[in-house]
C-alpha cells in the first residue's frame, strides 16, 4: 500500500538533489535547474498531501498550479538578468562574479 | 461576500496605476517622463485618501478568507502608499540622471507597493506567497535596472538565484505543512496546530520540519544571519533609491506578513519556535553590527546596520504578544521613517557628487550643510538616541521584551545598539570633523558639475523630502502617542484574544 509517506520521501530526495545541485553548481544557469527540481519537490508534495489529506477541496492541487506559474515567471526573470550579465561580462560562473565580494 | 469587494479598492486601483503610468509612457518624449513621477505620487496620495475613509474600522474578511480588510491592514496600507511617494519623489532625479526608462522603473514601484498592502492583508498561506513574489520580482527587477553597470547586474543575479532558492524552501515549508494539517488558512492552521498540542505526543515531525523551513525562508527574505549574504552585495550594486526602497520596504512588509503569520497561525505553538527566533534575533544583531563597523562604502554599511535593525525585529516577533506586537510595529514605522532619512539624505548626496563611499562624505557639513545635518540625524536616531525616533521605538521594544521574559536578549540589544552608536559617529566625524578635500587629482566629475561650479545643490524637490523626513524623525520621537493609538487598534484586530 502506498501511503503519504513514501510520497514525501520522493519528494525529499528531490528536493534535496536540488538543494546539492544549488549549492554546488556554478553556472547561473544549473542553479536555476536545480531550483526547479526543488520546486517540483514542492509540487509533488503538495499533489500527493491534497490527494491523501485534503480529498475534498484540493487546496494543494491549487497550489500546485500557481507554483509553477509563478516559477515560470521566476525562470524567465532569471535568465533575462543572467543574459545581461553574460553581455556585460561574457561569463556567467558564479565563481567569477566577484566585482563585491559575497 | 461578494458585496464587500469594493474594499480592495485600494488594491485594483494601485494596479491600474501601474498599468495606465506603463502605457502612458509609450506616448511621452523623454525628456517629459518626468511627469510620470509625479502622476504616480498623486495617484498614491490619491488612494490613500481614498482607502482611509473607505477601510477606517473596519474587521471584514474578503474572499471567504483569504484577505483581511482590518486596522492592521489599513495601517501597514498607510505605511506604504506613503512609503511609495518618498521613494518616489526622493528617487526622481536620480531616475532622470541615470537610469533608462523611468516610466517603467515607477510602474514596478507602484507593483511592489501593491504587493506589499497584500502582504498586510493575507490570511492564507498562498494569497502570502503569491504577494511576497509579487514583491521579491519588484525587487529583482528594480535591482538589476542599471543596465550598463556592471555592479548593478552581478547583484540582480545574486538576488535573483538567492530570492528563487529561498522561494523555493519556503514552498517546501508550506508543502509539509499543508500536508499534515491539510489547511492554508492562518485561522484554520491555528485550530489545528493548538488541537494537535493538546495530545502533544502526537505532534508529527513533519510538522515541526515544515515551521522551520517557513521560517528559513522568510529569513532569506528579511535577511536574517545566517541567511544575509546576500543582502551586502545587492544592496551595494542596486541603484541608491532601489536600495532605500529594498532596505525599508520590502523588511517592513515582510515583517507584517510574519506578524500576522505568527500571530494568528503559529500562536499555539510559541514555546516551541521562541527560544530558536530569539536566537536568530541575537545572532543576527550581534553580526550585523559587529560587520558593519569595518565597512567603507557607505551602502555596504548600511546594508550591515539593517541586518543589526532585523535583529532588533526578530526581538519583536520572540516576544510575541500584544505589548510585543505594538512595539514591533512602532519600531518598523519609525525604522522606516529614520532609515529613509539617511537614503534620502545619501541620493542628495549622490546626485551633486557621484560618489557613496564613508570617506567622500568628508567636509559635507561645510560644503552641503542641510544634507548634512540630515544625514547626522538619521544617523543618530537609528543608533536610538533621544529625541529622536529611534530612542522611543527601541525603548518600547526592548521594554517589551523584557517584560516578556526575554531580559538576557533586551540586554544583548542594548549592547548591540552602544556598538551601532561607533560607526555611526564614525560617519558623522567624516562629515563633521575631516576637512573638504581639496579638489583631488583623477576624480571623476559628476554630470552637471562643471569644473567651473564644484558645489552643485540638491533639488528643492528632494531637499523638501528631506526636510518632511527629518521632522517626521523627531515627530516619532517626541510625540509617538496619536501614532501608537492607531498601532494599538491595528494589534486589537490582529489579535484579538491576547489584548
Amino acid at each position: 500500500m502506498i501511503e503519504l509517506a513514501h510520497f514525501q520521501i520522493v519528494s525529499g530526495a528531490l528536493f534535496a538533489v536540488g538543494m546539492y545541485g544549488v549549492l554546488a553548481r556554478r553556472s547561473a544557469v544549473l542553479v536555476l535547474m536545480s531550483i526547479e527540481l526543488m520546486l517540483n519537490a514542492v509540487n509533488l508534495n503538495l499533489i500527493a498531501s491534497a490527494v491523501f489529506i485534503d480529498p475534498s477541496k484540493f487546496t494543494g492541487l491549487i497550489i500546485a498550479i500557481f507554483v509553477i506559474t509563478v516559477a515560470a515567471a521566476e525562470v524567465g526573470l532569471a535568465l533575462a538578468i543572467v543574459l545581461r550579465l553574460f553581455r556585460s561580462r561574457a561569463t556567467i560562473n558564479l565563481d567569477e562574479i566577484e566585482l563585491m565580494k559575497w | 461576500m461578494t458585496e464587500n469587494l469594493h474594499l480592495l479598492l485600494p488594491e485594483f486601483l494601485l494596479a491600474a496605476l501601474a498599468v495606465v503610468v506603463l502605457a502612458i509612457d509609450l506616448f511621452l518624449p523623454q525628456e517629459r517622463k518626468n511627469l510620470l513621477a509625479w502622476l504616480s505620487v498623486a495617484g498614491l496620495a490619491g488612494i490613500l485618501a481614498l482607502s482611509l475613509p473607505l477601510l477606517w474600522d473596519r474587521d471584514v474578511s474578503l474572499y471567504g478568507g483569504l484577505v483581511e480588510a482590518d486596522r492592521y491592514a489599513l495601517l501597514f496600507k498607510a505605511v506604504f502608499l506613503v512609503l511609495g511617494m518618498v521613494v518616489i519623489l526622493g528617487s526622481a532625479d536620480f531616475v532622470k540622471k541615470r537610469l533608462r526608462s523611468p516610466g517603467e522603473f515607477y510602474a514596478i514601484i507602484l507593483f511592489a507597493v501593491l504587493a506589499m498592502s497584500v502582504m498586510a492583508s493575507a490570511v492564507e498561506l498562498l494569497t502570502a506567497y503569491i504577494a511576497l513574489e509579487l514583491m521579491s520580482f519588484s525587487f529583482y527587477i528594480m535591482v538589476a535596472y542599471g543596465r550598463n553597470n556592471p555592479k548593478s547586474n552581478e547583484a540582480g543575479v545574486k538576488y535573483i538565484l538567492i530570492g528563487a532558492f529561498s522561494s523555493a524552501i519556503l514552498l517546501y515549508g508550506v508543502s509539509l505543512l499543508y500536508g499534515v494539517v491539510g489547511v492554508t488558512r492562518y485561522a484554520e492552521i491555528e485550530a489545528a496546530l493548538a488541537a494537535a498540542l493538546t495530545n502533544s505526543d502526537a505532534v508529527s515531525p513533519t510538522l515541526w520540519i515544515g515551521l522551520g523551513l517557513i521560517l528559513v525562508g522568510l529569513g532569506f527574505k528579511i535577511a536574517a544571519v545566517p541567511f544575509h549574504m546576500w543582502a551586502p552585495d545587492t544592496y551595494e550594486g542596486a541603484p541608491l533609491p532601489v536600495t532605500a526602497f529594498l532596505s525599508v520596504g520590502s523588511k517592513v512588509a515582510a515583517f507584517a506578513l510574519l506578524l500576522r503569520l505568527f500571530g494568528q497561525a503559529f500562536m499555539p505553538a510559541i514555546d516551541q519556535w521562541q527560544i530558536l527566533v530569539a536566537v536568530l534575533a541575537a545572532v543576527t544583531m550581534t553580526l550585523g553590527n559587529v560587520v558593519a563597523i569595518s565597512q567603507r562604502n557607505f551602502k555596504r554599511l548600511l546594508a550591515y546596520s539593517s541586518i543589526g535593525h532585523v535583529g532588533f525585529m526578530l526581538l519583536g516577533i520572540a516576544a510575541l504578544s500584544a505589548i510585543g506586537a505594538e512595539a514591533l510595529i512602532l519600531y518598523m514605522v519609525g525604522y522606516a521613517v529614520t532609515s529613509m532619512t539617511v537614503f534620502v539624505g545619501l541620493i542628495a548626496f549622490f546626485n551633486v557628487t557621484g560618489r557613496e563611499n564613508v570617506s567622500d562624505l568628508n567636509g559635507l557639513a561645510d560644503s552641503h550643510p542641510f544634507i548634512a545635518a540630515a544625514i547626522a540625524i538619521g544617523l543618530f536616531s537609528l543608533a536610538g538616541l533621544p529625541f529622536f525616533a529611534g530612542f522611543t521605538i527601541k525603548f518600547y521594544l526592548f521594554t517589551a521584551a523584557a517584560t516578556q521574559g526575554l531580559l538576557w536578549l533586551s540586554g544583548l540589544a542594548m549592547f548591540n545598539s552602544l556598538i551601532s552608536l561607533y560607526y555611526y559617529l564614525v560617519v558623522v566625524r567624516h562629515m563633521y570633523v575631516d576637512p573638504l578635500p581639496t579638489e583631488a587629482p583623477g576624480t571623476e566629475i559628476a554630470p552637471d558639475t562643471g569644473p567651473g561650479q564644484p558645489r552643485a545643490k540638491p533639488s528643492i524637490l528632494i531637499t523638501a523630502v528631506l526636510g518632511a523626513l527629518v521632522l517626521g524623525v523627531i515627530f516619532v520621537g517626541v510625540y509617538p502617542f496619536p501614532l501608537l493609538e492607531a498601532i494599538k487598534a491595528a494589534v486589537g484586530s490582529l489579535l484579538p484574544l491576547a489584548s
